[in-house]
């Protein structure tokens, strides 16, 4: 996985020495979103298991109801996706929902954070039947969605793309991670270059491997796609008020 | 096969780990950062007094701030330059319209140039330099638009929007049909004195370059959505993007007959024009059929190709 290799490398090396690839002379200081925080409330936000409760957002049942259980056929299976695998019937593979639950779970929390912290979180869906209802969630929740056609250089070479200096995105959440010719969507390569963080929906098709947070289970009923957005809405939505609550206890 | 996957470490416990150090040690995600920041997470740091401003927004606002002067250097320009123009014509400085000063320029420039966008103008600054978008995020590096990573968010808004009225569009036909009520025909959108507007247009109203695949795909969106029944319903978002077709009957002015001391009609066109002849006809109504061509009758021209040429022309051949 490349980017977890990154963070370990990370670790293991002191930060100080480390240079990336576009080097520029050190600027004056941004203005820092988490700054704005009390040092003791982001502390203990951080220490805290499940700070936001997104362990109560679904049931296993509801996943069910949701059809996020179903894979597609044996034959188009990517071997990386085994280990979520509950088994197949009558050729259609079966997610081990009790596992989706766990990695489902652990992306909310990811998604809670990043929204507590003012992160900005950008939602990716490649296909015409659930774009709009994608483009929708993340309008309500005050995020950004990329339904369209991906041009090349948004992440690597983005001042030259937007004609002026931009902050890019520190979340990316893919609805579903193929695109409309079925090879792997662009920007999960670029997230991981330019070390953004990613969560995304793997169906047995697709490719696990450079995603940091995936979640393994159905990206192709509407109900499934529902059922996420519904979810990542509300974990955006209750990061966003802890903040506010604690901006406002300052 | 589970022997080869037995080496994968649960990636669950890995993410785990990694999780709380990942956040706590991330920096806000720009792209110019050319080192990563200390190793102490900015919380630690003491608190800045002084606001600092997002290098994005710096840059923003600079190149807002040298617009805004260089248009405020070209109008005093063009105001001034105005009433100098007037001086010239000797026309009153105080009322001198924009009409005035392009007879004043053809006058002063005349131009062979076939182009007309080639030949010399005056104009004020607005038409002439392109209006910039306003800026696209706020201080903390923010975009205010949802679909600004598009890099064409206005264009995309537009489809998203004909999506939205589109699917409410099919419930309230739903509703409808539940009501047994069905569309009424004297409202049904008429287009028919209307055009969509070109790509140059729409790139226009939008400040944003498009491809032609993507006009033609907005087109056929608008198309699909204007086919619905109650598409009247969203008349004016439709209409933002027709243009009125030109009339072209607008040039041709039937001149009204005069009428003589005998109460016949009679009109008179001047200036008829055959290569480097010229003439004026007068017609009579009701007519005798007689021909009188400068007090002679047809063998004024005494060419028989000219005589029979009239003549044909004459009697509507």
């Amino acid at each position: 996985m490349f980017s977890l290799k990154l963070n370990r490398f990370v670790s293991l090396c002191p930060i100080k020495n480390i240079k990336l690839f576009s080097v520029e002379a050190p600027q004056a200081a941004q203005v820092d979103p988490v700054s704005a925080l009390p040092i003791s409330k982001q502390e203990e936000v951080l220490r805290h298991p499940d700070y936001f409760n997104v362990h109560n957002l679904f049931t296993v049942q509801d996943l069910f109801e949701a059809r996020v259980h179903y894979g597609h056929k044996e034959g188009s299976l990517d071997e990386r996706m085994l280990p979520y695998i509950y088994g197949s019937r009558l050729g259609h593979l079966i997610f081990d929902l009790d596992k989706t639950a766990t990695y489902l779970r652990l992306a909310l929390n990811i998604v809670a954070h990043v929204a507590y912290r003012d992160g900005i979180i950008l939602f990716f869906l490649r296909g015409a039947q659930n774009a709009h209802l994608v483009e929708q969630t993340a309008k309500e929740c005050g995020e950004f969605a990329h339904t369209r056609f991906w041009r090349g250089g948004i992440f690597t070479n983005a001042n030259k793309q937007f004609g002026a200096v931009t902050r890019l995105p520190d979340l990316c959440i893919f609805m579903n991670t193929l695109n409309n010719i079925l090879t792997t969507h662009t920007a999960v390569r670029d997230a991981a270059k330019m070390t953004i963080i990613t969560i995304g929906v793997v169906d047995t098709n697709c490719n696990p491997s450079l995603i940091t947070y995936p979640v393994p289970g159905n990206d192709d009923s509407p109900a499934s796609i529902e059922l996420y957005c519904k979810l990542f809405k509300s974990a955006i939505l209750r990061g966003k008020e802890k903040r506010r609550e604690h901006l406002q206890q300052q | 096969m589970l022997g080869r996957f037995a080496r994968l470490k649960d990636p669950l416990k890995l993410l785990n780990q990694q999780a709380v150090q990942c956040l706590s040690n991330r920096p806000p995600n720009f792209e110019t950062t050319g080192t990563v920041p200390s190793s102490t997470p900015a919380p630690e740091q003491a608190p800045q007094t002084k606001k600092t401003i997002n290098k994005a927004m710096k840059a923003y606002l600079e190149r807002a701030q040298e617009h805004d002067e260089f248009m405020k250097r070209q109008r005093e320009e063009y105001q001034i330059g105005k009433r100098h123009l007037a001086n010239m014509m000797g026309e009153d400085p105080e009322h001198f319209t924009q009409e005035d000063i392009d007879n004043a320029i053809e006058y002063l420039f005349p131009s062979g140039l076939f182009e007309k966008k080639a030949r010399p103008f005056m104009k004020p600054p607005e038409e002439v330099f392109p209006q910039k978008k306003a800026a696209e995020f706020d201080e903390t590096g923010r975009p205010h638009h949802f679909l600004f990573y598009t890099s064409k968010p206005n264009f995309y808004q537009t489809l998203h929007d004909t999506v939205q009225h589109i699917n409410d569009l099919y419930m309230y036909e739903d509703a409808m049909l539940k009501k047994n009520l069905r569309p009424d025909k004297n409202l049904e959108l008429d287009c028919s004195g209307y055009q969509w507007m070109t790509k140059e247009q729409l790139e226009g109203i939008l400040m944003e370059t498009i491809g032609d695949k993507d006009y033609d795909y907005f087109i056929s969106s608008l198309e699909r959505l204007i086919a619905l029944p109650y598409s009247y319903t969203v008349k004016d978002f439709v209409m933002k993007y027709k243009t009125r077709l030109v009339s072209q009957m607008q040039d041709v002015e039937v001149p009204k007959p005069k009428y003589d001391s005998e109460g016949r009609a009679y009109i008179t066109t001047y200036e008829c024009r055959r290569k480097d002849a010229r003439g004026d006809v007068t017609i009579r109504a009701p007519g005798t059929g007689k021909i009188t061509i400068n007090g002679k009758d047809i063998n004024y021209f005494q060419d028989t190709q000219c005589r029979e040429q009239g003549y044909k022309s004459a009697i509507g051949d």
